[in-house]
């Protein structure tokens, strides 16, 4: 099987190319696209399996390249966000961006980002399995470290939400909104649920293994799949 | 036209009914003609010379036409009794029209000084929202108007906290009587006036909302209060527009000062963090590329001293964006552990691999502050341990309640080091306000998040930084414990 192909969209030509080089020691093939027009059409024709784009760029930029890209198919794709830019990160995670890294980012942290989302896309079954924890859907069974969890209805579904988009930052609105489906939830409803189930969740709360939260935006599920 | 002086006029008309029966008699008018002329006479008569004239001009007129016209005539003796009756409607409608003319020549004398009154203040508001500025323009522009409308002395007196100053003053100078009539306005704060024949002395408050007040003094004018009131509006409008200009004009000076202070913490902060960006990729390039086990340790450095330069530029724009205000904090609740183990994230590089040691209290609230603010606090705060710290000793991250105030939460951050070495001054205190741009950085944060950061002493020797953070509520859509302070 061929090296997943990653598309890079960056106006600024030495953070591009740095990327793609460290990229391609990782054992990427990559392209490159210096404008919001230019991915596009790099999109359109050469298919890759992930896209890595920036938000400000010229003739363009990364939101149209978003939008334009989610008409077509679900490649993920992972934003490069600047400090300060939580609007921006929400705004690109509701047109179907799947994370963000923040400028200035480590390339380990970004290699990370990458692995993950290319190893999303598996369909999930019916039991979901990370290192200590199990979810069982069909069962509505939680074991962790070899305890079952018990766990309300609510907070089950929000589990479910955050471990099926496993390392992929998932918006307090979004939880709201495919939780609570009367829609009367409100971002401080979630933290209070999302806070117990992570008191119940979690055996060492000091370290937290399985949810964090993602400042300004909402909560990330980090525990690796097996 | 000025009116003859009352005398004149009655002498005037007097000798026009002399000469208007001397030529009836001389052209032998009949008596219905001879009336019809001296009833024009006596009208002439009211018309120019005044009720008074006009009077005189009836009375005249009635005895000559008595005397010359009515038989036996030259007696003052009258026959036939309908001539009596003649007689008198004569004098009657001689009498009665002196009077009309003369009240709507009144009339119209006044409508004049009205015209002349509103023409004056038209012509001073022109003057005063198009081309005063100075408030001793504005006064001279107000004794201009005085002066028009007839006015023998006056200006404007303003109430200063060092005395009262005359502005723009026409006539002779204000004797004690107007000094102390408009020195009382500034308690009474009310017109007053005081009339004497035609003219008045009128003193009307000028308050201008957020500027010094006065008093506009009008002497001995013939306008009227409502005219001379509506010139003190008219000023008080004017120094209220002065005021409000000289406002705006220094809040678009502030405004564009900070709009351009913006905007160069904006440029410095992309022209800086996009190289460094580059710089920090390419290192780590660099690291991927060397083999050796001194490169590598070389090139570790360098990654660590570029992350460092990035974090303390990242703090310093922060700290100069709250300053300015062109970013408020934006507080959210964030659990500790978060915290903790973002802090340790983000300082990667060799502080990964150091020990920590986490203890957050099992039933600790979450903290309600702007993540990344609270983020540079603990990053700054393990940074500075870190440098105090002998090697290999654990750095210790705690969270819990503040022991003494309920609505904070306590986050600590203990090392192992030498300890803190206290000025003099400090000796007896149990905790000191931290030193170095590292722990000024947190503490600017802190108190930016309505926290504050402190130092002690930790029993059994090193440093304990404790960082006290609003708890956030725990109720359901409830209030976020306090509220952050914007930065100062």
């Amino acid at each position: 099987m061929a090296a997943p192909l990653v598309l890079v969209a960056e106006d600024d030509a030495t953070i591009r190319e740095t990327l793609c080089d460290e990229l391609a020691a990782a054992g990427y093939r990559t392209m490159r696209a210096a404008d919001g027009r230019d991915a596009i059409s790099a999109f359109q024709n050469a298919a890759p399996d992930l896209v890595l784009t920036d938000i400000a760029m010229p003739n363009g930029d990364g939101f149209r390249v978003i939008a334009s890209i989610r008409q077509r198919d679900r490649t993920p794709i992972i934003v490069l966000s600047v400090l300060g830019g939580e609007s921006d990160k929400v705004r690109a995670l509701d047109l179907g961006a799947d994370d963000y890294v923040t400028k200035p980012f480590s390339v380990s942290e970004l290699l990370a980002r990458v692995r993950t989302q290319l190893r999303r896309g598996a369909p999930h079954g019916a039991v979901l399995e990370f290192n200590e924890l199990t979810i069982d859907r069909e069962r509505r069974l939680v074991r962790e470290g070899g305890r079952e969890v018990h766990l309300t209805p609510t907070e089950l579904a929000i589990l479910e939400l955050l471990a099926t988009n496993a390392g992929k930052p998932v918006s307090s609105r979004e939880i709201a909104r495919r939780v609570w489906e009367s829609g009367e939830a409100t971002p401080d409803t979630v933290r209070v649920h999302v806070g117990s189930l992570r008191r119940k969740l979690e055996r060492e709360p000091s370290v937290p293994k399985y949810i964090v939260t993602e400042p300004w935006v909402g909560y990330r599920f980090i525990a690796e799949p097996k | 036209m000025k009116r003859p002086a009352r005398g004149a006029a009655i002498l005037l008309s007097l000798l026009a009914v002399g000469v208007t029966t001397a030529g009836t008699r001389l052209a032998g008018a009949n008596p219905p003609t001879a009336g019809f002329l001296f009833l024009l006479v006596v009208l002439f008569s009211a018309t120019v010379g005044g009720l008074a004239a006009g009077i005189a001009a009836s009375l005249a007129a009635t005895i000559a036409f008595n005397y010359f016209f009515f038989p036996p005539i030259h007696t003052f003796h009258v026959a036939d009794p309908e001539n009596w009756v003649a007689l008198a409607v004569f004098l009657v409608v001689s009498v009665v029209a002196s009077r009309l003319v003369t009240a709507a020549r009144t009339q119209a004398n006044r409508a004049g000084a009205r015209a002349t009154e509103v023409q004056t203040l038209y012509d001073l508001s022109v003057e005063l929202f198009l081309a005063a500025s100075s408030a001793e323009s504005l006064a001279d522009a107000a004794a201009r108007a005085l002066a028009a409308t007839g006015a023998e002395g006056g200006g404007v007196v303003l109430f200063e906290p060092d005395g009262d100053r005359r502005l723009g003053w026409i006539g002779s100078p204000p004797g004690e009587t107007v000094r102390e009539r408009a020195a009382s306005i500034r308690i009474h704060r009310r017109t007053l006036e005081f009339p004497s024949r035609d003219v008045r002395d009128l003193y009307v408050p000028i308050l201008p909302a957020g500027a010094t007040g006065g008093v506009l003094v009008a002497l001995g004018t013939p306008a009227t209060r409502a005219a001379v009131e509506s010139t003190a509006r008219l000023l008080t409008l004017a120094m209220e527009r002065e005021q409000l200009l000289g406002q705006r004009a220094h809040v678009e000076a502030l405004r564009e000062s900070e709009s351009m202070k913006t905007a160069l913490l904006r440029a410095v902060s992309h022209d800086l963090a996009t190289p460094l960006t580059a710089i920090t990729m390419q290192v780590a390039s660099l690291a991927r590329q060397l083999s050796g086990q001194s490169a590598a340790r070389t090139v570790g450095v360098l990654a660590e001293e570029v992350a460092r330069l990035r974090r303390r530029i990242d703090n310093l724009l922060a700290m100069a964006r709250l300053e300015t205000g062109s970013i408020a904090p934006r507080p959210e609740p964030i659990p500790a552990p978060d915290l903790f183990r973002a802090a340790r994230e983000n300082l990667g590089g060799p502080f990964s691999a150091a020990g920590f040691d986490v203890q957050v209290a099992l039933d600790c609230p979450d903290v309600f502050a702007d993540p990344s603010l609270a983020l540079e606090i603990i990053v700054n705060l393990v940074e500075n341990a870190r440098r105090a710290s002998p090697d290999g000793a654990p750095i210790q991250l705690v969270a819990d309640r503040h022991p003494d105030d309920p609505a904070m939460v306590r986050l600590g951050v203990l090392d192992r080091g030498p300890g803190i070495v206290l000025d003099a001054t400090e000796l007896d205190a149990a905790e000191v306000r931290p030193r170095g741009l590292g722990l000024e950085i947190a503490r600017r944060f802190a108190e930016a998040s309505g926290g504050a950061v402190v130092l002690a002493p930790r029993p059994g020797g090193g440093t304990s930084a404790w960082l006290d953070l609003p708890v956030a509520s725990s109720e359901e859509g409830g209030k976020h414990g306090r509220a952050a302070r914007p930065g100062r």
